[in-house]
């Protein structure tokens, strides 16, 4: 902290605070026009210069800038001060005499007429005053470049390259937003909202954040999502050698600065959609492959995002990065999902190392975990449909029918691939370690398209915070969270906006998880979309219609009941005795303080199968509050009734449900 | 005759040396004689060219204003008896020439071997001793460098003054606090009207810049070095490229050069030729391909320059000297100049100066002068004075927003400080000499008007501020003054100098701050009297035939809208009217028969 005086008032500031910052706290009012916090301070305008003294002279500096870096005495009030604001705003009044907010600061400062006659005189009320915050807008807040300055001195003017209309804008209005005397005008919107400038206000509060705090929040414009690979291993969520475990002590090899430092190579907006402010989407250039059909080229790969990092990495037990990379591309070229790529290697693998496969089996690969050749190997096979990559290819469901069927497997064996066999509903587990948190295996077990975390992610709110302890609140939260997370899909929207960054003051609302203030942003978004006013119950209603009519969907086709909800237990918990020990002392403590059981003299085996049948109940009795809650029967399957209430009673739907009841 | 050099750098080329040139290859072919042909850049002798050098037996003999006719007769004189034509001597060993006196005192150090080595040879530099202060700096720790410059009391040619030593030492700490490799810039984005010190200096000797360029790379241990220079030059450019090409060639840049563990790698930025891309941070902006505009500096580049990395940014002219310094030692180059650095670089201006002198003067060119020396030595002993008769007016130091001295000013000794002090500059080296035909507002409007082009606009000072004061400026000098103007101007002046965001910006009210200073009565001349005291300002003046007038038609017949009448040996008469005022009649009359008033 430093020690400073403002206006003969004695204050303590951080380092490098500037001085227009520091004056906030005092009540002092500084002008400026070309300022604003959520972008970097310009200094064009000049309007916010004060005196400081360094106890050596005296200096003129403008105040958005300067950061404070020692002892200094600031005067924003002198007469020089005073009469260099009324110089200069004399001389903006002389170039826009109309523009109110120049008008007002010049009558505050005794500037009425100046005194000599501008050439370029705009007398314009909406007149454009080079305060550069439009094209500084475009640049750090949406991280494009469309708009900038052009020309030099007095034929200085805010335009697109070369002066033309520059299809790159999609219009997405932060500049007309930001801009102080209203000389950027939206005329057409081709999405034709009913109320553009309620879609103005809220977009460009996503946008502001973004600029101002995503850096410190998710760092989603620097290294996109594969910022979460350190944090899910810090939590022990970090899905490794098949979600055995949730950490593991090489994982800084797939830290998002390894990523953000060594490889991506855009500092540039990657959004999935021009205009996107998050542009969260990342890519390496130059990356010269070491396998496959492009063995020796250098390409561009888009991503790596966190699933592909934790499925393509860890849960392989790999950490090298470039492995992840190189899986990365060719996941894309050949058109395989990373996700059901890695987990379905990672069964694989851990098949293979306990004897339920064998080189034999493998045409001759070691599927081990870590053995980043054959994972390549395996993956050109699937893209060439030969070999082993051939089995693995058709993911878990398959392969535990087609192991079971070909190979003399024990009962025993049988039912250890159903348990580690990491998919709910035929789809693979994205990459998440669900034991420790009840309410994300439901998030999981529940989610109609099968193991995908993107109807819940509720690890945090559960486990780490411990914010829903009863059924009944995790049956909310598994009620709540699909239902609003399914809007998203219903109006095209992504979801990321919504959590990956959030307001300021998010913390202090009373329900955070659900980040209150996007909500409102989005049942604005909507009623200023189609002019139709919802509030955020009509939001979960529209979703609960869609959501209710899928299950129907499922059930009509022969799943979407309890049993299609089931989960391996590898999801749930320690499926092995090495699993239960490398946890012991959390697993231990809980079976004495939730079940009270008498660990005394028990063995890790009888203790891991103690805690699996508790675990189990619950997950089932978790399955009787959330059906529960959503008006569903006992085997999962909404009543006629929910469909009534929801106005979703349609003639086959009804038929489909009459069958049931 | 064994050699014959011709002076080929952009001056040179401009007064036709190229064809020169082309003369004597032929003349050399066709009566088959063995002379070599070479060329050299510029000796500074602008007003002489183009220049022609003859090497023979009897000596090294220099020719000014060279030209064809002369060329053939002084091939044939030596050839035949190899004597020299003293009266088209400007330089020469044993003999006197009336230019001698515009050498006596100058001091060559960055300028050293313009218009005598080969530029495009790096063997013709390193045979006068080039690159052996490399090999000397090598040998030494970079901290002892440093300590060597800042000794020297070098401060920085290219305007700013500051301290090159210090410069260096402090990237040198930011460097290692932020851990990176500090970058090293040469500006040679000259760009002042009527200057052209570094585009000479790298025309004529661009090894001694490289040179310098790459010790000071090695003394702050930056590995990656940058020349910076618009493309309006074009042969600079070349001869830097071809410069940097040989010494990577003979392991002067790249990895392990001259066998030891320094590396560097220099590239050339080539500028679309913007004045305020000399500011530092402007220039940097541009190079990493943004407008050029500058920025707050209250975070200096040493610290976050050029991609936000530590960086050193010097001037050509600094470079220069660097070689002469470390070869001379940092003793000797104090001792040069006015003040005293030995223990304080700001203590005074060590070392020389190279000027672009230019204006009314008898001759004109380009000078190295130690510091210290007098605006009059520099106008009278090395210039020659005021042609035609007339008289001193003015001297502009400092480019188009250094600010006009007057006589009473031509005893001020020329270094960073007392310019400073007389509200001039140094400046990068322009100075301009101006006769008492000059009209000291229109002068000032002139300069504003070509900052008001330049300004790039970001501040509101500096745009707006230009825009007024030419606005200002053209009404006085249409006789559309007003009373309290000139404090006005003041006001706007005072404003711009303290509140624009650079230095430009800051500078830019100096030529109006000056004359007003200095020749505030042809101000009030023009708004009370509503005359321009000059005969410059054409609103203000009228164009009469005198009693002297012979009748010789001649103003007459170059009149461009014939508005002057009258009968051959009668005298003639101008119809106001029709008079468009553009002073032809004024220059052609042989009998000083027009009056200006």
């Amino acid at each position: 902290m430093i020690d400073i005086i403002i206006d003969g008032k004695k204050i303590s500031v951080k380092e490098e605070t500037t001085i227009l910052d520091a004056v906030k706290e005092l009540n002092i009012e500084i002008p400026s026009l070309c300022h604003r916090p959520t972008v970097e301070a310009y200094g064009a305008c000049r309007l916010c210069v004060v005196d400081v003294n360094d106890g050596r002279k005296t200096r003129m500096v403008t105040s958005c800038n300067y950061p404070i870096r020692k002892s200094i005495e600031i005067n924003t009030q002198s007469e020089r001060v005073r009469k260099t604001r009324g110089m200069l705003l004399e001389m903006m009044l002389s170039r826009w005499p109309n523009v109110d907010m120049i008008k007002q600061l010049a009558k505050e400062y005794g500037v009425t007429k100046p005194r000599f006659i501008h050439p370029l005189v705009d007398y314009s009320s909406n007149a454009c005053i080079l305060c550069g915050l439009c094209v500084n807008a475009c640049s750090e807040i949406m991280w494009e470049d469309i708009i900038g300055f052009a020309g030099r001195g007095e034929s200085r003017r805010v335009a697109m390259p070369f002066e033309k209309h520059y299809d790159a804008c999609v219009g997405c209005s932060t500049c007309a937003n930001i801009c102080p005397t209203g000389a950027i005008k939206m005329i057409d919107d081709p999405n034709h909202p009913v109320d553009p400038k309620r879609i103005m206000k809220y977009g460009s509060k996503i946008a502001d954040e973004m600029a101002l705090m995503d850096e410190e929040q998710c760092d989603m414009r620097g290294v996109g999502t594969a910022h979460l690979a350190q944090i899910m291993n810090d939590y022990d969520l970090l899905p490794t050698c098949n979600y055995k475990f949730g950490s593991h002590k090489d994982a800084g090899g797939l830290h998002s600065d390894v990523f953000k430092h060594k490889y991506i190579t855009q500092g540039l907006p990657d959004g999935c959609w021009l205009g996107c402010s998050m542009s969260c989407a990342k890519a390496v250039e130059g990356y010269e492959l070491k396998t496959g059909p492009y063995k020796g080229d250098k390409v561009l790969i888009d991503g790596p995002e966190y699933e592909t990092v934790a499925g393509c990495g860890a849960n392989m037990g790999i950490f090298n990065p470039e492995f992840v990379l190189e899986a990365n591309f060719y996941c894309d070229t050949y058109g395989i999902d990373t996700i059901s790529f890695g987990t379905g290697m990672a069964f694989a693998m851990e098949c293979y190392e306990n004897g339920i496969l064998n080189k034999e089996r493998t045409g001759g690969m070691e599927f081990n975990f870590g053995n980043e050749e054959i994972g390549l190997e395996a993956l050109h096979q699937m893209g060439r449909g030969e070999g082993f990559g051939i089995i693995v290819g058709q993911g878990i469901r398959r392969m535990k029918r087609i192991f079971a069927e070909k190979y003399d497997l024990s009962e025993e064996q049988i039912q250890f691939m159903q348990d580690i066999g990491m998919e709910a509903k035929g789809l693979e587990y994205s990459e998440y370690v669900t034991k420790e948190s009840l309410a994300m295996q439901g998030g999981y077990g529940l989610a109609l398209k099968g193991a995908q975390h993107d109807e819940a992610w509720l690890i945090f709110m559960d486990m780490v915070n411990n914010q829903i302890p009863t059924f009944e609140d995790k049956a909310e939260a598994l009620h709540y969270f699909p239902m609003f997370r399914t809007w998203f899909g219903l109006m095209g929207l992504c979801k990321l906006p919504w959590n990956d960054v959030e307001p300021a003051d998010n913390a202090e609302t009373d329900e955070p998880a659900k980040v209150p203030g996007h909500v409102e942003g989005y049942v604005n978004f909507f009623s200023a979309m189609t002019g139709k006013e919802i509030d955020k119950h009509e939001l979960i209603l529209q979703s609960e219609r869609v959501y209710n009519f899928q299950r129907v969907f499922n059930y009509r086709l022969g799943f979407g009941t309890r049993k299609h909800d089931l989960i391996p237990y590898r999801s749930a918990g320690p499926v092995t005795i090495e699993e239960y020990e490398s946890r012991a002392e959390r697993y231990d403590k809980q079976l004495v303080e939730k079940w009270s059981y008498d660990i005394k003299g028990k063995t890790s085996r009888e203790k891991r199968d103690y805690l699996r049948k508790m675990r189990e109940t619950d997950y089932q009795k978790l399955c009787d509050a959330v059906y529960k809650r959503r008006g569903w029967n006992e085997n999962g399957i909404p009543t006629i009734q929910k469909m009534k209430e929801l106005k979703m009673d349609l003639p086959e739907v009804v038929t489909v449900l009459e069958k049931n009841n | 005759m064994n050699k014959i050099k011709v002076g080929l750098a952009s001056c040179g080329i401009a007064a036709g040396a190229k064809q020169i040139q082309e003369y004597i290859q032929n003349e050399i072919k066709d009566k088959k004689l063995s002379i070599a042909l070479e060329e050299t850049g510029c000796i500074g002798m602008c007003y002489n060219e183009p220049l022609v050098e003859v090497f023979s037996d009897s000596g090294q003999w220099l020719y000014g204003n060279v030209t064809e006719e002369k060329a053939e007769k002084i091939i044939e004189h030596h050839a035949q008896n190899d004597k020299p034509i003293k009266e088209w001597l400007v330089k020469a060993e044993n003999i006197q020439t009336d230019d001698d006196s515009y050498f006596a005192k100058q001091l060559k150090i960055a300028s050293r071997n313009c218009g005598i080595i080969d530029p495009t040879k790096i063997d013709d530099y390193i045979s006068t001793g080039g690159y052996e202060s490399l090999k000397k700096a090598l040998k030494t720790p970079p901290q002892d460098i440093i300590k060597e410059i800042i000794t020297s009391g070098i401060r920085g040619r290219g305007g700013g003054g500051f301290p090159t030593g210090v410069k260096w030492e402090s990237a040198v700490i930011a460097a290692k606090k932020k851990g990176e490799k500090p970058i090293i810039v040469c500006n040679a984005d000259e760009g002042d009207p009527g200057a052209f010190m570094d585009r000479n200096l790298m025309e004529s000797d661009p090894h001694t810049v490289l040179e310098g360029l790459i010790i000071g790379a090695y003394a702050i241990g930056a590995e990656e070095g940058y020349i910076y220079i618009r493309r309006e030059y074009p042969l600079a450019l070349k001869r830097i490229e071809s410069a940097v090409k040989q010494a990577q060639e003979k392991g002067f840049l790249g990895q392990n050069i001259l066998g030891s563990d320094f590396k560097l790698e220099i590239k050339i930025h080539r500028g679309a030729g913007a004045f305020v891309c000399g500011e530092s941070t402007a220039l940097m902006a541009s190079m990493m391909g943004k407008a050029g505009e500058p920025r707050a500096k209250y975070i200096h580049n040493v610290e976050s320059g050029f991609k936000n990395k530590p960086t050193v940014l010097n001037n050509v002219e600094t470079f220069a000297n660097i070689p002469v310094i470390l070869e001379k030692g940092a003793k000797w180059f104090a001792e040069i100049g006015s003040g005293d650095v030995t223990d304080n670089p700001w203590g005074g201006s060590s070392g020389t100066k190279v000027f672009s002198l230019v204006g009314n003067l008898e001759r004109t060119g380009l000078i190295e002068v130690p510091m210290g020396i007098t605006l009059r030595e520099i106008v009278y002993d090395i210039g020659g004075g005021i042609p035609k008769g007339r008289k001193f007016k003015a001297i502009q130091t400092g480019g188009p927003s250094g600010g006009c001295l007057p006589e009473s000013h031509l005893d001020l000794e020329v270094d960073f400080d007392s310019l400073t002090k007389a509200g001039s500059m140094m400046g990068s080296g322009g100075m301009i000499v101006m006769d008492d035909k000059t009209c000291m507002v229109d002068v000032a409007k002139y300069f504003i008007t070509f900052l008001k082009g330049e300004s790039c606009g970001k501040c509101t000072p500096c745009r707006e501020g230009l825009i007024a004061l030419d606005e200002i400026l053209t009404r006085i000098t249409k006789g559309k003054g007003k009373e309290g103007d000139i404090e006005l101007m003041d006001n706007i002046c005072e404003t711009m100098k303290i509140a624009s965001l650079c230095e430009l910006g800051k500078s830019a009210p100096n030529p109006v701050l000056s004359t007003i200073k200095y020749f505030r009565d042809e101000y009030e001349a023009h708004i009370k009297d509503k005359k321009c005291p000059a005969g410059v300002c054409k609103e203000l003046i009228k164009y009469k035939v005198n009693d002297n007038c012979t009748g010789c038609t001649i103003c007459a017949k170059n009149c461009p809208v014939d508005a002057i009448s009258g009968k051959p040996k009668e005298m003639h008469f101008i119809d106001q009217e029709k008079c468009i005022k553009c002073n032809v009649c004024y220059e052609v009359c042989n009998f000083d028969a027009i009056t200006v008033k």
